[in-house]
């Protein structure tokens, strides 16, 4: 579904962020990419909705080039959901009008259709009776939920998460990624930056390692955590696990 | 208050005392009105000047209304322009910008109303009036200032912001539509304000070209009367009540506009 090829992205000409990396994503996979800080895991994320423009290398969503610039990237993009670090719900708006604003104007449903679906996802969220607060009046939690609701609305058939948790506090992580271990079950295509070692056990189908821009190693989450091929995979899971 | 601390002639206190927090500036302009609007009245020669003075008032406000809207759209396109991902529109909004703001008002004013326009007259076969000039080359120096503001308000918004919505699929243009300029309106919308009272006030300026509004009649009254005192008094008394009734309504709508502002503020703090 997702296929990357000796993709590289440099930032300022000489900052290697990402280094030659292949991946592919097949339908219904779930992949989540670790790796220290700065290792170019959200800088692959960002390339696969070309929130990052590659250097060099390609992708393809379900055989369309992103990097051909006469692609249609709005249409993709509303294809992809994208879950951000710092949920970016906007702030003018309430929790209804974020989910039903690219509904209505990307894909031209009614407002009552657009409506019904938002109560679907923000009830599948956990979340329906916030429909008509700010996002302000919400906890981190609760907007990280209603961000993956507004993305869910869109009926995209990949979902990126870009360290979906980092900004929680620690009692409202586990509330958003419940909410993506049931998506991750329902069969979706999900790719997921996180540092969740627990998420990435229980709803990976895939580890993908990452140091200094590049792919050390890829395997399911619990050969990669307990025997992994790699020295550097293993000083990291040293550090990191407690 | 515990007694120890009454004892503390200078104890910190975050409850300000009522003449600490009152209105005073309030009451002295208030007065000083008052104090100018009694003398208007009763004294006669204030009385002359005021007759003299106010039939200017609807060229002064229709001057700045027209300079105000040209503005406003002049400062949309350039802030707009200046952002652009197009090399020649971003171009020609800085120079615009960068150009206009580096020359004082009243040189531009005669340069483009006795230059520039008449050229422009003979070449393109129209005609406009001395006010009319003076309005236009009032608004293309606030259409700048103006741009700079847009331009602000539209960068002070997070990029995280723009992200969301591009990635929910909405064009640059949706994204700009719905989401950003509505957000940036918060911090666009009181300097906007202060520039229509200097529009207001910079109309005064149009008086170096002969046009009737009240600085002009000012003049003329106390050139050809000799009371100078009384004319110019008159015109500071309608300035002021212009400008601070301006200031009244523009505080009503930026209070509306911006009501939840702390709150989102305190929000984006982690952006």
């Amino acid at each position: 579904m997702i296929s990357i090829k000796n993709l590289s992205k440099t930032f300022n000409k000489n900052i290697h962020a990402v280094k030659n990396v292949d991946l592919e994503i097949a339908e219904g996979e779930v992949v989540v990419i670790v790796g220290p800080s700065g290792s170019g895991k959200s800088t692959v994320l960002r390339c696969i909705n070309r929130l990052e423009v590659p250097t060099e290398g390609s992708i393809a969503i379900d055989g369309v080039e992103l990097t051909d610039p006469e692609c249609d990237i709005d249409s993709i993009r509303a294809e992809v959901g994208m879950v951000f670090q710092q949920f970016n719900l906007f702030p003018h708006l309430t929790v209804m009008e974020n989910i039903c604003l690219a509904q209505r104007k990307v894909r031209g449903r009614s407002k009552s259709e657009a409506n019904e679906m938002a109560m679907k996802q923000l009830t599948r969220v956990g979340i329906p009776d916030k429909a008509d607060s700010y996002p302000r009046q919400l906890s981190g939690g609760q907007q990280q939920r209603v961000a993956i609701a507004r993305s869910l609305a869109m009926e995209p058939k990949i979902m990126l998460f870009d360290e979906p948790t980092s900004a929680l506090d620690p009692e409202m992580v586990k509330e958003v990624l419940d909410v993506m271990l049931e998506l991750a079950s329902e069969g979706m295509t999900m790719a997921v930056v996180t540092h969740e070692m627990g998420f990435a056990k229980a709803a990976g189908d895939r580890l993908v390692f990452m140091d200094e821009g590049m792919v050390v190693e890829i395997g399911p989450p619990s050969q990669v955590f307990e025997n992994p091929n790699e020295q550097r995979t293993k000083n990291f899971f040293d550090k990191i696990l407690y | 208050m515990s007694a120890h601390e009454e004892g503390n002639k200078r104890s910190l206190s975050d409850k300000p005392k009522w003449w600490d927090t009152f209105p005073w500036w309030g009451i002295a302009i208030v007065a000083i009105l008052s104090w100018m609007g009694y003398q208007i009245v009763t004294n006669n020669s204030y009385e002359l000047a005021w007759d003299r003075v106010i039939p200017g008032i609807s060229i002064t406000v229709t001057a700045t209304l027209q300079a105000f809207a040209i503005a406003l759209a002049l400062g949309l396109l350039a802030g707009m322009g200046q952002l652009s991902k197009n090399v020649i529109l971003r171009n020609l909004a800085r120079t615009y910008v960068e150009f206009i703001r580096g020359i004082p008002i009243l040189p531009l004013i005669f340069t483009v109303a006795l230059v520039l326009i008449p050229q422009l007259q003979n070449a393109l076969g129209f005609k406009l009036s001395f006010q009319m000039r003076a309005t236009v080359t009032l608004a293309f120096i606030y259409g700048a200032y103006m741009a700079e503001i847009f331009r602000g308000g539209i960068q002070s918004i997070a990029i995280g912001q723009v992200e969301a919505g591009r990635s929910l699929g909405l064009s640059r243009r949706q994204t700009m539509n719905s989401i950003v300029l509505p957000q940036a309106m918060r911090a666009i919308i009181p300097p906007l304000g202060n520039d229509f009272i200097a529009i207001l006030k910079d109309t005064s300026l149009l008086s170096v070209l002969g046009v009737l509004e009240i600085t002009q009649r000012a003049r003329q009254f106390s050139a050809s009367t000799f009371k100078f005192r009384e004319g110019y008094f008159v015109l500071a008394f309608i300035y002021l009540i212009l400008t601070l009734g301006l200031s009244l309504l523009l505080g009503v709508l930026e209070r509306r506009m911006t009501r939840d502002d702390r709150d989102v503020r305190s929000n984006r703090g982690i952006d």
